[in-house]
């Protein structure tokens, strides 16, 4: 056996199990979901009734449970199942989640909580306040070890094919880290600007605040910590490493070049670019009209990477190679793209008016432009450089632009804004329409396009349905200009020579290695995946250069974390269930007012101002808790933190398990005549609680709705307790009693303060505790036997309570209170029968683990060999969780003699 | 002793103590005191964080004295003794000052004040320190055996689970029957099962382990020894009357309750049909078919709850078990016949937990429910029909008076301490203003008692029921199996010894210590006392009555006592 005993949970009754069974040379292994031991009792003011502080008398438990020579203590660790073996043991799985921190390096200094961005509700303090998501669980924490919590990769960041943590950045955005944000971009590619406007923005469409008002901005917040680095800074603020005397060569100068690039200079390469076209950039300046994309941003973005010292040579295509293998470079990457545009393969396509669609743009990008003033241009295709080919010819003065494309407006493969756009701006479209000839006139000169019209039939490959032609339907559209953009390919064909070329003259690699069949040749971009977009670019070039690294050090080509082995992505349906009600928060939106006759290529989309930024920002539901801001990292002094850390899961072998799993609280919502949730002065007898612990959030007792230290204060009892109209007819044994305590703690805290509790029996039943209740009333406690009816909130915030006044006649009256603080009660927490995927776990008729004999053997569950100890089988305070435990461990204790027994041979 | 390095760490505990002690003045005033090299305040000195620095510091800086100012030494002194073995100084050259229970709690009304005395305190504790040596605990084997004293329930099953556990176990009976209060009882709650059965399930299993070994008419007379290592002297009554000496490692003492006897005249007592609860759970426990009382059929049935318990002129404590005990009676009645008229005046009804199940099943089964304030009790008296008539005023209408005519009345009573004198005296046993035995800590060590390896268990530490009496002996089964399972016991330092040379056998120290540790031996030829280290529990008793200065107290020696009166003495400026 791995150990003797597996004690469930590392509450008050958990530890009590796990130190006595230590004590009595067990081995033990306690298992402790939270980041520490302690449980609720270490949360606690006080108890009763003997006015303890509750940390002083937990802390040596707790130091005790973790250094005890006998017990093993996994806190951040849960337990997924126990299997019974045949010889009397049991096989637990444990399940040691990802606490993202090296606990042996972590000194518990807490900076990574300051760094942190993001803020969640303190569990610990009862969501009183808000906690970060990089976190130690609370001051008095056992073992004093930072949590890092991650629930998953955020929708946003998981979506984004170059790998950018959108979450992270938005969440630095709104913390006024603009700069961080901007490098946290930095970190993936350079070509930050040219994200921020011309990026397709996947993580939008995954946002889940756009189940709720609409998406947060993501791609504009982007430009904003672009434009914002690029007034203030000069250069990209990166400093490459040392040279690391290796020489990589990159052909093409596009997103996936331009990203390979950086990253490779980042890490000491020596990177030089070999670009065909006089300047660099590739689609970038080339194919995106600069009324999208403005081509001082590309600049801007491509400092970036020249400031790290990668040259750029222009004007030089590489047809081979191999020549710059014997140039001295170690290795080459190929991100040449699809620079050639297809032909309509009709007759007619040699006349003078036809053009390729990214032979267009190029040309008015190099000025020289066609003159289409009073011409008539149609466009043929539906992708996105028909768009922007049309936007482009409206731009030029055409007197008409019309878009042909064979299939409905539902399948065009452009985005669906930039059709819009187009279509603001004057564009005209027809659909299902094809063109089998370009006709012209005499001199060669187009005058017209022969079309017949399609109607959809089947759906093809890729889902869409397939156009077919009519018969007999041909007819022509009258033009000048005819624009071609229906597709683009490689130009590979001086490269056949070294490699094997794929489909489409694409080069074929290793999708996720990016290599080449000639080991020091790499491909990535467009150029292997045949046209896509940028970010998905921006993405091969971050791949090519990690495994091109990794290949120049002679390391293993395995996954690439940042973008092949993160942490799952977050269930949207989750982290809308975290929250009750959502407060509403007004999206931050653009309406474009769009030129029917655009006259210049100006950039057409606003920036966001700062207001905007900070509440789109502020907007996020942070789907995946933490970020990956990276804050954190950078903070911890002894690099304690590690991100891509994962969970483990492994199997020992036990002689019995002890079930200390715990209870859950009453959630007053549901009480809704009370009002918990609605009126923010009503709060739970565990908020106050904390309000009166040495750790206490405020430092005093206050009321929520205006932080005022309040004068009088009501108690209501059996919140949740003793009231089948929430389901629960027991009682939970504890509230009288906590509400006695709290009641003298707020009189000497609050010496002015009224206090009242209006109750319906005071259960003071316990060594002591009838003194105890009779003390709080001596102190001043005003006990009004009469169960509330109802509560209501006033205009100030005060609360009116509802009662029949028993002790005064009998009358129904109302009494007006500042803080109304309810005594909720104790449910079972149903995490114990989980465990036991081979039998089933017997509850009791409210799911409290039930007991075998409560006469004769309180502990014992049906299970043989499983006991239970504490809340987990009822309420109960915690002097009567210590004997429950030690009834369970006298138990359990005496099981392990058997075990034992049978375990030495005879 | 010169040339110490000693380690002063001084605790906020979170605002306990700096809200009213200036904690860094505290370490200004300090940290120049000779032999101090490391002064550091902290928030939580017992934080597992703080333990951590604190075995950093003694290591990296050598430290061969620890200084905590924080709380009370009952609260952290084995903390802080661990902190030092985990940095492998001896544990016993810590020193814990209290300047929280005895100074920041205290005076809350002047913080000056208790600054200043907070220095005082800790010059003091660091002055001791100084003075200390290395001192090793004891060590010494356990007997793997455990006796149980008291019969009922609680001590049947303890004894049942000591010898499951691979303890000897010798259980102890005053009286000729085993079983207790339980075995005169038929059903009960909460699994309806009867209580002659529960005792005769525990008897069958007790007779199945020959390492339990029964004794009845068995009276513990004297106990010596020190924990690990008892001898207990036990009276055997009856017939054959004799007496039988026990080695033991440990004592759980298993005595029960009596139950509450009203004066005559209390509630209407003496008068023939008002019964206390328990001789009304007889009446209903023998019942076949209906309910009779006396040959007449009880038709009503009026209860007086809370009667010789809540009573802030007598028995001021609640007795836990009552409420729930008479509302499973009622339902036992209604089970016997639905149509008994069933009215309960209560002050709180206490069904906590699951029994309130049963207060809301006998009140839906017609059970009247009627409050009665305390300063406005029930009166019970006879009518001219010589027919039994209890009068309330039942908060619960307004404070309307209500005549119940009733065919029986019954006393909810509740439990008193037994009277156990021997007992208590023999085993020293720690008695609270209850009159019930008092647990070494109400919270979180319910079963131990400030003597070494004595548990309590059942309701001789306070009222509770059947079930909750089996799970306190249980648990005491436990910290009985915590202390024994490892085979050997760690005694205490702290005790005193003799300079011999200076011993001039006068016999004082004998005649003081209350624990019989002193004796007399030879040295040398010459009559001097000698102290058991394993028996002496280092009160200090002797140290003072010796004529000769010839007794000093490991730990508290007179020159450390001096040295702290000293610097207790000086008035520090603020």
């Amino acid at each position: 056996m791995d150990y003797d005993v597996l004690v469930v949970g590392a509450g008050i009754a958990g530890m009590e199990s796990a130190i006595k069974l230590g004590d009595m040379g067990k081995k033990v292994l306690l298992v402790e979901k939270e980041g520490s031991v302690g449980g609720r009792v270490i949360l606690l003011s006080k108890v009763f009734p003997t006015l303890d502080c509750a940390s002083c008398i937990t802390t040596p438990r707790m130091a005790t449970s973790i250094h005890h020579d006998n017990i093993t203590a996994m806190t951040y660790t849960d337990i997924k199942a126990i299997h019974r073996g045949s010889d009397g043991t049991f096989k637990a799985t444990v399940h040691q989640k990802a606490r993202y921190v090296d606990e042996a390096a972590c000194t518990g200094c807490q900076l990574c909580e300051t760094a942190c961005t993001v803020a969640v509700p303190d569990q610990f303090n009862y969501d009183l306040i808000a906690r970060r998501a990089a976190y130690i669980t609370f001051p008095q924490a056992v073992p004093k070890k930072a949590v890092i919590e991650r629930e998953g990769t955020s929708p946003c960041t998981d979506t984004c094919p170059a790998g950018i943590k959108a979450h992270g950045y938005v969440s630095l955005i709104r913390n006024g880290k603009y700069e961080e944000a901007f490098q946290l971009v930095l970190d993936a590619t350079p070509l930050v600007g040219t994200l921020g406007r011309a990026c397709y923005a996947p993580c939008e469409g995954e946002c889940t605040r756009g189940d709720l008002e609409g998406t947060l901005p993501i791609r504009r917040l982007k430009r904003f910590i672009a434009d914002r680095h690029y007034a203030e800074q000069d250069g990209p603020g990166v400093v490459a490493a040392e040279p690391n005397g290796k020489a990589v060569a990159i052909v093409g100068s596009g997103p996936a070049g331009l990203t390979a690039a950086w990253q490779l200079a980042r890490l000491g390469y020596r990177v030089r670019i070999f670009e065909a076209d006089k300047e660099p950039g590739g689609f970038l300046r080339y194919a995106l009209p600069t009324y999208r994309l403005p081509k001082e941003v590309v600049d801007q973005d491509i400092s970036n990477v020249t400031a790290l010292g990668v040259e750029i040579a222009t004007n030089s295509p590489v047809q081979d190679p191999d020549a710059l293998k014997l140039d001295g470079y170690d290795a080459v990457l190929i991100a040449t793209g699809t620079p050639l545009s297809s032909s309509m393969g009709v007759p007619g396509e040699q006349l003078r008016g036809v053009l390729g669609g990214l032979d267009f743009l190029r040309d008015v990008r190099h000025d020289l432009v066609p003159d289409l003033k009073g011409k008539r241009v149609v466009i043929v295709g539906g992708g996105n450089v028909a768009m922007d080919a049309a936007r482009t010819a409206r731009r030029l003065g055409a007197a008409e632009t019309l878009v042909a494309y064979r299939r409905g407006r539902e399948e065009m493969p452009a985005h669906k804004a930039e059709v819009d756009d187009a279509e603001a701006e004057g564009v005209q479209f027809r659909f299902l329409v094809a063109p089998v000839e370009v006709v012209g006139d005499a001199q060669g000169k187009v005058t017209g396009v022969k079309c017949q019209r399609m109607e959809l039939g089947q759906p093809d490959a890729s889902g869409r349905r397939r156009p077919q032609p009519v018969a007999g339907s041909d007819f022509v559209i009258p033009c000048d200009i005819v624009v071609a953009a229906i597709g683009m390919s490689p130009d590979t064909a001086s490269f056949a020579r070294l490699l094997t070329l794929g489909e489409g003259r694409r080069i074929k690699v290793d999708p996720k290695t990016l290599q080449t069949e000639v080991p020091y040749l790499f491909a990535a971009g467009d150029v292997v995946l045949g046209p896509s977009d940028i970010t998905t670019a921006v993405g091969q070039g971050r791949r090519a250069a990690h495994m091109m690294d990794r290949w120049l050090q002679g390391l293993e080509m395995s996954g690439f974390f940042a973008l092949d082995d993160r942490l799952g992505v977050i269930d949207k349906a989750k982290v809308m269930a975290r929250q009750k009600s959502f407060n509403h928060r007004d999206p931050v939106t653009l309406t474009l007012g769009h030129d029917k006759a655009p006259a210049d290529f100006h950039e057409i989309e606003p920036a966001l101002t700062e207001e905007e930024a900070l509440r789109g920002a502020g907007s996020c539901l942070d789907c995946g808790v933490c970020s990956e801001c990276g804050q954190c990292v950078a903070a911890c002094p002894p690099n304690a933190i590690d991100l891509n850390m994962h969970e483990k899961t492994f199997d020992v072998e036990i002689g019995t398990v002890v079930l200390a799993t715990g209870f859950k609280l009453f959630d007053a919502t549901l009480k809704e005549d009370y009002g918990f949730g609605r009126f923010p002065n009503v709060i739970t007898a565990t908020q106050m609680d904390r309000q009166l612990a040495p750790t206490r959030p405020f430092n005093t007792v206050l009321r929520p709705s205006d932080g005022r230290v309040p004068d009088r204060i009501a108690y209501v009892s059996c919140v949740g307790s003793r009231d089948k109209t929430v389901g629960n007819p027991l009682c939970s044994k504890i509230c009288c009693m906590y509400t006695a305590k709290q009641n003298q703690l707020i009189m000497g805290a609050l010496p002015l303060a009224d206090v009242s509790v209006h109750y319906m029996d005071v259960r003071a039943a316990g060594k002591r505790y009838e003194e105890f209740y009779e003390q709080a009333k001596a102190m001043g406690a005003n006990y009004i036997k009469g169960r509330v009816a109802k509560i209501t909130e006033l205009e100030n915030g005060n609360l009116v309570l509802r009662y029949e006044d028993i002790d005064n006649g009998g009358q129904i009256t109302e009494a007006e209170y500042d803080l109304v603080v309810l005594a909720v009660g104790v449910q079972p927490s149903r995490e114990a029968e989980k465990l036991f995927p081979d039998e089933s776990l017997t509850l009791d008729d409210f799911f409290f683990v039930a007991e075998a004999d409560e006469d004769l053997s309180s502990g014992e569950t049906n299970l043989p060999g499983v006991y239970v100890a504490g809340t987990a089988s009822g309420a109960k305070d915690i002097v009567d969780s210590i004997l429950h435990a030690g009834s369970a461990v006298a138990q359990a204790a005496a099981h392990l003699e058997t075990v034992n027994a049978k375990k030495v041979p005879v | 002793m010169s040339e110490r390095r000693i380690g002063v760490f001084i605790c906020h505990c979170g605002g306990n103590i700096s809200d009213y002690v200036d904690v860094a003045a505290v370490r200004d005033a300090i940290k120049d005191e000779p032999d101090v090299v490391v002064a550091e305040t902290t928030i939580f000195a017992c934080a597992d964080a703080t333990q951590t620095d604190m075995v950093q510091a003694i290591k990296e800086q050598n430290l061969d004295g620890l200084v905590v100012a924080s709380c009370s030494p009952k609260l952290h002194t084995f903390t802080f003794r661990g902190v030092a073995r985990r940095a492998g100084m001896n544990p016993y050259t810590y020193t814990q000052v209290n300047i929280r229970e005895q100074n920041s709690w205290a005076h809350t009304d002047d913080p000056a004040g208790a600054t200043r005395k907070a220095i005082r305190l800790v010059k003091a504790g660091i002055a001791k320190t100084r003075l200390s040596t290395p001192l090793h605990p004891l060590e010494v084997e356990t007997t793997p055996a455990t006796l149980v004293i008291g019969g009922g329930v609680a001590g049947l099953r303890a004894a049942i689970g000591l010898a499951d556990i691979g303890l000897g176990v010798y259980l102890i009976e005053r009286g000729s029957e085993i079983g207790g209060w339980v075995a005169k009882f038929g059903n009960m709650y909460p699994q309806g099962r009867k209580g002659s059965k529960l005792v005769d399930e525990l008897m069958a299993e007790v007779e199945k382990r020959s390492t339990i070994k029964v004794f009845t008419n068995a009276e513990l007379t004297a106990k010596s020894g020190s924990f690990g290592n008892y001898k207990v002297d036990i009276h055997i009554g009856g017939p054959k009357s004799m007496g039988i000496s026990l080695n033991v490692g440990s004592i759980v003492v298993a005595t029960g309750f009596d139950t509450y006897e009203p004066e005559v005249g209390e509630y209407g007592y003496g008068i023939d049909g008002v019964l206390t609860l328990p001789k009304f759970k007889a009446l209903v426990d023998s019942s076949k078919g209906s309910l009779t009382y006396h040959g007449r059929p009880v038709k009503t049935i009026a209860y007086i709850y809370c009667v010789g318990s809540r009573q802030p002129e007598g028995n001021a404590y609640c007795s836990r078990y009552c409420c729930a005990a008479t509302v499973h009676a009622s339902l036992e009645v209604q089970n016997l016949d639905p149509k008994v008229h069933q009215y309960h005046l209560y002050r709180d009804m206490r069904t906590y937990g699951k029994y309130e199940l049963m207060y809301t099943e006998t009140r839906e089964r017609g059970s009247v429910f009627m409050k009665y304030l305390e300063d406005t009790p029930p009166s019970v008296s006879r009518n001219a029909a010589g027919q039994l008539v209890v009068t309330t005023a039942d908060s619960l209408t307004g404070g309307q008076e209500v005549s119940i005519p009733a065919d029986l009345v019954v006393l909810v009573t509740g439990m008193v301490p037994r009277k156990n004198d021997t007992l208590i005296n023999a085993l020293k046993l720690p008695v609270g203003s209850d009159g019930f035995f008092n647990e070494i800590h109400p919270k979180l060590r319910p079963v131990e008692t400030v003597v070494d390896g004595v548990m309590i268990a059942g309701a001789c530490q306070g009222p509770k029921n059947s079930s909750e009496s089996v799970a306190s002996g249980l648990a005491a089964v436990t910290q009985s199996a915590a202390m024994l399972k490892k085979g050997v016991a760690e005694l205490d330092p702290m005790v005193a010894q003799v300079n011999a040379e200076a011993c001039t056998w006068c016999g004082l120290c004998e005649e003081t210590c209350p624990y019989a540790a002193v004796a007399k031996t030879e040295v040398d030829g010459r009559e001097v006392a000698t102290v058991d280290a394993a028996v002496c529990k280092g009160c200090g008793g002797c140290a003072p009555v010796c004529p000769q200065d010839a007794i000093d107290l490991r730990g508290y020696t007179d020159q450390q006592i001096r040295a702290m009166i000293e610097n207790l003495a000086e008035v520090p400026a603020l």
